[in-house]
């Protein structure tokens, strides 16, 4: 198990330096960051002196190790667009983030797990059915124009919710759903497969005739074991969703990190763009290892392995 | 590296009765080819179907809106747009690029994934080491922010759009393929046929690829579906593609600003992407089924 | 499908039963901006947000009344030129700043020194770079030598050039006046969460004689929103004050909503086609004035104007707004509407069956979208490439682009070298460098005789249209949506004057 564990930890680290290396080839390659910084009537003269005050003239692989160094001994630089501090700048931003990915993260659980069960409990049946159809509608429904339509809905025509802010828990509830619906159904089929598996084998055969009450096997006996890959599917989700949180955070005008990021993209600012791309990373990596780990722990048989 | 960061993949045993027959009684295939079928047909009939030219602009018939609105007219059935072309005829033609950009995206992608899955499942080992690294590194990068960063560095542009997605979106092809393969290659007729001496590519290609060939289908599909969103998504942030185009996700852009009044402007192509999709998604949920052992649904 | 009709009624029957403004009742006013400010510090940064936070929490040594233009005493009383490139300036006494700190002459100079040195990296260089150095004389007297003559300089100062307090700045820096900004302003500044909200509240002890009323409006909140629909939805739900920059379709549609009105005001910002016909561009059919007329004429800029950007829109005939000093379209050649002579002008020049022509453009996404469909008109098959701005400059100083949809605001300065002279004075963005063109804007930036400026500009447009290296097309309008109970006046400069409005 040990043994393991480090495996799979020297296993993130590669990836995140590979990662950092791909994200400052990326972001480096795509065009002159000076004269995005020097801004509009900006004269050659100007934009050269920023170039120079910027390192921007240095050679890529120099820096490249100089970002390197500095991320590591956890300086990452100054925003070119902001003008501040990029740390201080994404501890800033991620609370909101962080908590629209939780918020979407748990309302999709809360509607894919009770979904799960019940379509494997009564898998053929009519409620099977229509959770699988609304599964399958939802994932077909962009983001961004289920986003609009909650938003001409509960703001504009009904006015039960705020339109744009972060200030109260009112303001979360349209981007929570608009980014949260997505991951529902593969968590949903996630959880009606595991149920259904689970459901059919020896072991729950051999609780129900030790003559244990249905939902006790359902939930105690059952849902434990269905849950783990469950687990794993909500650390990727999660990835997803701070991904898909750029969408949602524009339209309703949170200032998250995924708003951040575009802004970023937008404005070529380079080191807010390979900062969030790194965090973003190293937030799947850490995720994806407390999954592998939670799994590893949870299931016996990958135990002994 | 671990299989906890892959999707479960179902395990493909034999099957009875054709597989033509089992498509035919499935009703998600055949409500999805219907779906599927009738976009295609409309993105190849576009042009004996628009009453106009969908570039065609008339400045002084701007927002005129749809027949059932009393303000509608027939010469514009769809109503027109805010530089007073014609939306039936947007519509219509943007079916074309959506799934041009499905297509190719799922052609590329599909390709770059199912070389490395086959390559990592088949040889294992060490080959099996690097490419499940690539593939956990790809994983680990958020593809709406690079794609976004990408094409907002190149410039938006159909060609641009397409090569991102397609760069990007091979991770699922690549994991799949890769399990598949790993089940695949330790069955008896593999394992004769290696015994028999037969080449390595006539082992991948003749043997193993047409056995998890329908796990390629079932993945193609959504691939297709979910690259078809992407472009969407870019071009609604304004870094997709560009202008006159008639995407779906652009047309939502430009009339997003005027929703409040004139919701057919956003309504009508955001429900033809959510149709198309709706329609690949079960397409490949039915073929899923198809492909799977019985019992399963 | 929702019913268009219906939902609009919705959308008026809940909107007319909103409660009664908490805004209007508390006598402050929410204002909301697509826009980041990166740095609150207006030499720090170049967006339209900034310059309306400078002119509400600072002040200027000289005045520009937006009525008449007329220049007026501001922090400086007087002002005159003691020789071509030195201006002197009596300074008001009796002025403090937000923190107490007392203006004077050592403010003045720090700021100035300051700002124009390189090496403190201001963002807007083009503003001040003209100083090159100010000097105290007595404690309310200051000079300012410019680096070459520079009569617009008394334009400058009553613009972009705001003033900070000298000791507070030499310790905060940009970064500390960011954080907490301290000017002498009808606002102060009470907090500020860069990229989201700014607060601000009125000055109470504002300087008596100054040319801005003291402000009636108590407090302020502007709210940076960058998507314009989310901006609509907060109006129509009651959640925002006022807004700016809205697109004139959807101003059109939001007059049918009873509790709010909208107002249109003319902008000094222009829109033009600017070609890159020189040497080494990209496109050689462009390359030809032919063809470039051919351009000119294919454009139906009178529709454009009327139906793209408003019935305030104004066509212009050269490439500067009307009011600036220098700007004329006398003399200049026209180009009319006129499809079937942009073909006979391509037919001459030998591109009878057309030529490819990539024309770009980055903001009012539409316009260029009409630009596009006239030139098919005409028979360029002219493809549209959209991007950011500074992607789009990158494209054409490196000689890239051939075409582009240009808007210039010359930073609301009331003065033809900050206008086209950007474009033919052979620096940077001009890539024709036309040796005559270049002369007359030299002699009209430096000369300091009003009437030889006049001249030399007047002539300068007259070549530019001559040789169609710009195909000036009209004056944007920018459509406000307020509260129908908030009084506010619409300026060219964009500049909307919290400290002039009122509640009704």
């Amino acid at each position: 198990m040990l043994l393991y564990a480090l495996k799979r930890l020297g296993l993130a680290l590669l990836v995140a330096a590979f990662v950092s290396v791909v994200a400052f080839l990326l972001l480096r390659l795509s065009g002159d960051a000076a004269l995005a910084i020097a801004g509009e009537g900006a004269r050659d003269e100007d934009i050269a002196l920023v170039r120079r005050t910027y390192g921007l003239d240095r050679p890529l692989i120099v820096q490249y190790g100089d970002w390197l160094l500095r991320t590591l001994a956890g300086d990452l630089g100054q925003s070119l667009y902001f003008k501040t501090d990029v740390a201080a700048l994404i501890a800033d931003k991620l609370p909101v983030t962080f908590l629209i990915g939780s918020f979407s993260l748990l309302f999709a659980l809360a509607l894919s797990v009770p979904l799960g069960v019940l379509s494997a409990v009564y898998a053929g049946s009519w409620i099977d059915r229509l959770a699988l159809a609304l599964a399958v509608a939802g994932q077909a429904l962009p983001n961004f124009f289920f986003a609009l339509v909650l938003m001409m809905l509960f703001s504009i025509t009904l006015r039960w919710l705020p339109v744009s802010g972060s200030d109260t828990w009112a303001h979360f509830v349209m981007p929570t759903i608009a980014l949260g619906y997505y991951v529902t159904p593969p968590m949903m089929r996630l959880v009606r497969a595991g149920m259904v598996e689970v459901l059919g084998s020896d072991y729950i055969r051999t609780a129900r005739a030790k003559g244990l009450s249905p939902a006790s096997v359902v939930f105690k006996h059952g849902l434990r074991n269905a849950l783990v890959p469950v687990v794993a599917l909500a650390a990727v989700q999660l990835g997803y969703l701070l991904g898909g949180s750029i969408v949602i955070e524009t339209i309703f005008a949170l200032d998250g990190l995924g708003y951040l990021a575009y802004q970023s993209i937008t404005h070529k600012d380079f080191p807010v763009t390979q900062a969030v791309l790194l965090l973003l990373a190293l937030i799947y990596v850490l995720l994806t290892l407390v999954s592998d780990l939670l799994n590893a722990f949870l299931d016996p048989r990958m135990r002994v392995a | 590296m671990s299989d906890a960061v892959i999707l479960p993949i179902e395990t493909v045993t034999t099957k009875v009765g054709s597989p033509a027959a089992r498509m035919a009684a499935n009703p998600s295939v055949v409500t999805g080819l219907l779906l599927v079928g009738a976009v295609v047909a409309i993105a190849l009939l576009a042009p004996l179907l628009a009453p106009h030219d969908p570039y065609a602009q008339d400045l002084t018939r701007r927002l005129i809106p749809p027949i059932w609105h009393d303000k509608g007219v027939w010469f514009n059935p769809l109503g027109t747009d805010n530089l007073g072309r014609d939306y039936l005829s947007r519509v219509l033609y943007g079916a074309r690029i959506s799934l041009l950009i499905g297509l190719s995206v799922m052609v590329i992608s599909g390709l770059i994934g199912t070389a490395l899955g086959l390559a990592a499942g088949y040889f294992g080992g060490r080959t099996d080491l690097v490419i499940s690294f690539v593939i956990t590194a790809r994983l680990a990068m958020p593809v709406v922010l690079v794609a976004l960063a990408v094409v907002a560095m190149i410039g938006g542009s159909l060609p641009v759009v397409i090569l991102t997605l397609g760069l990007l979106k091979w991770d699922r092809f690549a994991v799949v393929m890769r399990s598949a393969t790993q089940q695949v290659r330790s069955l008896d007729y593999v394992t004769a046929a290696e015994a028999a001496g037969a080449s390595r590519s006539r082992i991948v290609l003749g043997e193993i690829l047409p056995n998890v060939f329908p796990h390629l289908i079932v993945v193609a599909t959504v691939e297709a579906g979910s690259a078809i969103l992407l472009e969407a998504a870019l071009s609604f942030l304004g870094l997709g593609v560009q202008p006159p185009l008639p995407s779906w996700g652009l047309m939502i852009a430009e009339a997003k600003n005027l929703m409040f009044f004139s919701f057919w402007l956003i309504a009508i192509p955001g429900t033809a992407l959510a149709l198309l999709v709706l329609g690949i998604n079960l397409l490949g949920d039915g073929l899923r089924d198809v492909f799977a052992p019985d019992g399963r649904s | 499908m929702l019913n268009r009709s219906l939902l609009a009624a919705a959308i008026l029957a809940s909107v007319a039963a909103a409660p009664v403004q908490a805004a209007k009742k508390d006598n402050s006013v929410r204002f909301a901006y697509d826009q980041v400010l990166e740095n609150i510090d207006p030499y720090f940064n170049n967006v339209r947000l900034g310059v309306i936070m400078s002119h509400a929490v600072w002040d200027t040594l000289i005045y520009r009344d937006p009525n008449s233009n007329e220049y007026k005493p501001g922090l400086a009383t007087s002002w005159k030129w003691i020789d071509d490139r030195t201006l002197e300036l009596e300074l008001r006494q009796g002025v403090k700043f937000h923190n107490g700190e007392a203006f004077d002459a050592d403010d003045v100079v720090y700021t100035l020194n300051f700002a124009s040195d390189p090496a403190n990296k201001a963002t807007a260089q083009q503003n001040i770079s003209w100083v090159e150095k100010a000097e105290k004389v007595e404690q309310y007297k200051v000079r300012i030598r410019t680096k070459r003559p520079f009569p617009a300089a008394i334009e400058y100062l009553a613009g972009p050039i705001p003033m900070h307090p000298n000791e507070y700045y030499a310790t905060a820096g940009p970064k500390g006046m960011n954080e907490k900004p301290v000017g002498t302003g009808p606002y102060k500044v009470t907090e500020h969460v860069v990229g989201k909200v700014i607060r601000l509240e009125a000055n109470k002890d504002y300087w008596a004689s100054a040319p801005k009323p003291k402000a009636t409006i108590e407090r302020i909140e502007v709210r940076m929103i960058p998507d314009r629909q989310t901006q609509v939805a907060e109006m129509l739900s009651g959640g925002l004050d006022l807004i700016m920059n809205v697109p004139v379709e959807q101003a059109e549609q939001l007059k049918a909503a009873p509790h709010l009105a909208v107002t249109s005001g003319l902008t000094m910002r222009i829109v033009f086609i600017l070609f890159n016909s020189g040497q080494n561009g990209p496109n050689d059919a462009i390359k030809d004035v032919r063809v470039r007329q051919a351009i000119a004429h294919s454009i139906d800029k009178v529709t454009m104007a009327r139906q793209l950007v408003g019935e305030q829109a104004r066509v212009i005939e050269t490439i500067c707004f009307p009011t600036q000093f220098g700007c004329t379209d006398e003399g200049a050649r026209r180009y009319p509407y006129d499809p079937a002579k942009a073909k006979a002008l391509l037919a001459e020049a030998g591109f009878k069956d057309g030529f490819d022509l990539e024309f770009l453009g980055y903001r009012e996404r539409p316009q260029t979208e009409a630009m596009v469909n006239y030139m098919r008109a005409a028979g360029i098959r002219a493809n549209l490439k959209f991007m950011q701005y500074a992607a789009m400059r990158e494209q054409h100083r490196a000689n890239k682009a051939a075409a582009t949809h240009q808007t210039w605001g010359s930073f609301s300065i009331n003065d033809v070298s900050a206008g086209p002279s950007a474009y033919f004075k052979g620096i940077d963005d001009d890539m024709i460098k036309d040796p005559e063109v270049i002369a007359q804007f030299e002699k009209g930036d430096t000369s300091v005789d009003p009437a030889v400026r006049k001249e030399a500009y007047k002539r300068g447009l007259q070549l530019v249209n001559e040789r169609a290296y710009a195909v000036p097309l009209y004056a944007l309008t920018t459509n406000y949506v307020s509260d129908k109970d908030l009084q506010f006046k619409a300026y060219p400069d964009e500049l909307p004057r919290f400290w002039e409005m009122k509640w009704k």
